[in-house]
């Protein structure tokens, strides 16, 4: 019998050379939990969004705060009628191929978009797009159908509107088919994809900006939160970047507060990313009643849950959009914990606790809430069972409804349910992709207040804020649709959503970046 | 024994077509909708609009017993339609990974034969020492441990303590280790048990005590008439080991990022990727067939009363 284990012994140590093998040169290795995609800049799933970002970049670029950038346009001038936008391109940008990267390149990657309407529908500025000119090389005009102020945060986005070179275009011009092969003009090249394992990036050394310190960086595919730990305390991974976690998260959060306790570790925490926010239906079942909907805002303990379930790696939001998104710096009165006021506004409203009972009635109907949640993701049905224990206390009966992520979607999209969760995109879309998503009936948003009284009137004011050119109107307008909705309390905010960083001390990383999906590879250092 | 492989292959052809009715019900009776799941995953907002687009692309307006028609016909011809997440054409993805999956299953199947035989044997000859107990211990901890935990301690020890070996990926022998290892302990345990239980039925009988009364040696006692006869369980055993290694290599595979076909069952499990899903059952399905035909190949080869009719004993 010892045989077998002398040869399992031969085998291990035959193994351990090979394991010790060191990737060479300056490369840092991150990973993913699936392959980058062909990456085309005109499409999106499975291509993802970190890596299109790596290859191509935009006119503009949306900066800390939500001031709007130069990028690949220097410059730009709007018309005083919101319509014509003149973008001045910079000089001397070449995409990967050579090809240079002029207004015909920027129109050609416009038109592609466009062939393929109905996929981008989502997007107004699509939408809006009516003439596209390139009146010389430096020189691009877009024209849109009526004013639209978040044109230029819409050109920020990752995707579509973003530049591939015409010579990998297929024949007819049509991207949605696929391209020949990633080129942009980005500072990384895409040099290999093997499928389940990684993606190799290369910098790009013809970038036309700053190029990065980094020579490659090879994106593993790991799908498990633990095994992207174990990689990175091997060293395997130097760098995890990205949300923590939750179901897409990169690790979990109390995996992230031990290596934040570790001194041989870097760690990170960003600013707001998005708000993890729950809406209250308007229009079916209790919280049609707006004291209901008040008094569950102020029944829930958002210190606890923070500190209980986010292990403060995430902190509570008051209010639906953070406060350093534009326009949203309203300073809204907080719906604060108090037990006792949710009890007094369920009291005053009828909602009556009969002697005896646990849970409140009102003409005979007993307070009781559905409450919906994604069944297998772990963070919302901890989440959903600690406000269930929260809201008995007041007498309120919540129902649990846990539920795979179709039927959760389903209820989303037609309104059925009393409570759920709907968090909002985070920037560059906020406020206004998500404002303007709240007048269509498939969006949680919309059902969630299809029941109050002035829904018409926010609709109306939703649409007029997208279009007006008057900054001063647009920033009262703002105020004016997100007071209302804040009190007539159809969301709840939990936790402003969070990137987090963890490396070792031999990389450096020039800090967050403003939206969620950008990696700032390019101003990361190993040594 | 031609006619009976031919037989046995005949039958392959209904058995995978009631396993694909009852794999198109499942998918299709669980809650939630392949159209919205499909729109989800390609990222396409789900209005009413996109929804009743995606319902007809993807055949979803039709009759039940239309689609289930419509993917047979196309699944006959190996066309299992696209990846809802990709877009790539399924069988080719379902290709591209498998041989990742077939290296970790066959290097768990070497490791299961390899140690449990003389383990059990082992242990069946010297009942009740040490030994004995020491392997008896080693098969309880390996049933009782799951995989996925077993091979986070062994990265923790081997990657993470010691750094000998990679804690991820496929690449040299040194990858290989510690997923096979993981993935091969359950089966080996089981096997071991066997063998040893096996082996102790078969040393009491009248043809081991006739045979050591000729005075044949030891070694052909043991392996030349115990092992051999003890072999029928263990051969069925091995069959079942298969379709568990092939199991146990969805979890195996996440934990070491194995880029096997298990992890990406994973993956379309978690997506709800319907077209991916259909396949990969399928394909499980015809190498868990294969395999149990080539158990019992095997059984007629290792026992002549198989081959034979029934007649009298080996000895």
């Amino acid at each position: 019998m010892t045989i077998f284990f002398r040869a399992l012994t031969l085998v291990l140590l035959l193994a351990v050379p090979a394991a010790q093998a060191l990737a060479g040169g300056n490369e840092l290795a991150f990973s993913w939990q699936s392959n980058c995609g062909p990456l085309n800049p005109h499409l999106y799933s499975p291509n993802q969004m970190y890596a299109q970002n790596m290859l191509y970049e935009p006119l503009v670029r949306y900066d800390a705060g939500g001031k709007i950038v130069p990028w690949l346009a220097e410059r730009w001038d709007i018309s005083p009628d919101g319509r014509t936008y003149t973008f001045h391109l910079r000089q001397g940008v070449t995409f990967s191929d050579g090809t240079p990267f002029d207004a015909a390149a920027v129109k050609a990657n416009f038109e592609a978009v466009r062939k393929n309407l109905p996929r981008h529908k989502w997007l107004e500025l699509v939408n809006q797009l009516d003439g596209l000119e390139a009146p010389d090389p430096a020189t691009f005009v877009m024209k849109l159908k009526g004013p639209y102020y978040p044109a230029l945060q819409e050109l920020s986005l990752i995707r579509p509107l973003r530049f591939a070179s015409p010579a990998v275009f297929p024949d007819d011009g049509d991207t949605s088919k696929g391209i020949k092969k990633a080129v942009g003009t980005g500072p990384w090249l895409l040099a290999e994809t093997k499928l389940g394992e990684y993606d190799l990036f290369v910098r790009n050394d013809k970038y036309w900006g700053k190029k990065p310190a980094l020579e490659r960086v090879r994106v593993k595919v790991i799908t498990d939160p633990n095994a992207r730990l174990t990689a990175y305390e091997t060293g395997d991974v130097d760098l995890i970047y990205g949300s923590g976690g939750h179901a897409s998260g990169q690790i979990g959060m109390d995996a992230f507060k031990l290596l934040a306790a570790d001194k041989a570790n870097v760690t990170g925490i960003s600013g707001p990313l998005g708000t993890r926010a729950l809406c209250l239906n308007s229009g079916r079942g209790p919280t049609r009643d707006l004291a209901v909907r008040q008094a569950v805002a102020h029944a829930v303990d958002k210190a606890a849950l923070v500190k209980g379930v986010f292990l403060d790696v995430e902190k509570p939001a008051d209010t639906l959009f953070a406060s350093d998104i534009p326009y949203c710096d309203l300073k809204l009165p907080p719906f604060a914990f108090d037990r006792a006021k949710a009890e007094k506004l369920l009291d005053d409203a009828g909602w009556k606790l009969p002697k005896g009972a646990t849970v409140r009635q009102k003409d005979g109907k007993e307070l009781e809430i559905d409450f919906c949640f994604i069944g297998n993701d772990a963070l919302q049905k901890f989440i959903a069972e600690l406000m269930q224990g929260e809201l008995a206390k007041v007498g309120m009966r919540i129902r649990l409804v846990g539920e795979e992520s179709d039927a959760f979607g389903k209820r989303q999209h037609d309104g059925e349910f009393g409570i759920i969760f709907n968090d909002t995109s985070g920037p560059p879309y906020e406020p206004h992709a998500v404002v303007g998503s709240m007048r269509s009936p498939s969006h949680a948003d919309y059902q969630a207040q299809v029941g109050l009284p002035m829904k018409a009137d926010i609709d109306a004011k939703i649409t007029q804020v997208l279009t007006t050119t008057d900054e001063a109107q647009r920033a009262a307008l703002y105020k004016d649709i997100l007071t209302t909705l804040h009190e007539q309390a159809v969301y709840l905010p939990l936790t402003n959503m969070t990137n987090i960083v963890v490396h070792r001390q031999d990389v450096t990383d020039p800090g967050f970046m403003p939206t969620k999906y950008e990696i700032p590879f390019q101003g990361m250092t190993k040594r | 024994m031609l006619s009976y492989i031919l037989r046995r292959l005949a039958v392959l052809p209904v058995i995978l077509l009631a396993v694909s009715l009852v794999i198109f019900a499942i998918l299709r009776l669980a809650p939630g909708d392949p159209a919205l799941s499909y729109l989800r995953l390609s990222q396409i907002p789900p209005t009413t609009e996109n929804l009743a687009i995606a319902r007809e692309n993807l055949g979803l307006d039709k009759p039940l017993s239309d689609q289930y028609a419509t993917w047979l016909a196309k699944a006959a011809r190996l066309d299992f339609g696209r990846s809802y997440v990709t877009g790539r054409p399924v069988m080719d993805e379902i290709l591209y990974y498998l041989p990742a999956t077939l290296e970790l299953a066959g290097a768990s199947l070497l490791i299961t034969l390899g140690l449990s035989v003389p383990m059990g044997v082992a242990a069946a000859l010297r009942r009740d020492t040490a030994l004995d107990h020491l392997t008896r211990a080693v098969a309880f901890a390996g049933v009782s441990i799951p995989n996925f935990w077993f091979g986070f301690l062994l990265v923790w020890l081997f990657s993470v303590e010691l750094g000998w070996l990679p804690p991820l990926g496929r690449g040299g022998l040194s990858h290989l280790v510690m997923p096979a290892i993981s993935l091969a302990l359950m089966s080996l345990a089981v096997n071991t048990r066997l063998i040893r239980a096996s082996m102790l039925e078969t040393m009491h009988h009248r043809f081991i005590l006739y045979a050591r009364a000729r005075g044949v040696s030891e070694g052909t006692v043991v392996w030349r008439h115990m092992f051999v006869n003890a072999l029928i369980p263990i051969l069925t055993a091995t069959g079942m080991h298969v379709g568990e290694l092939l199991g146990g290599a969805v979890v195996v595979e996440s934990v070491f990022s194995w880029p096997g076909v298990g992890r990406y069952a994973v993956s379309s499990i978690y997506n709800r990727d319907f077209p991916v899903l259909q396949c990969f059952m399928l394909v499980m399905t015809v190498i868990f067939v294969v395999c149990n035909l080539a158990v019992d190949i095997a059984y007629a080869v290792a026992d002549p009363r198989m081959r034979l009719g029934g007649q009298g004993g080996r000895a």
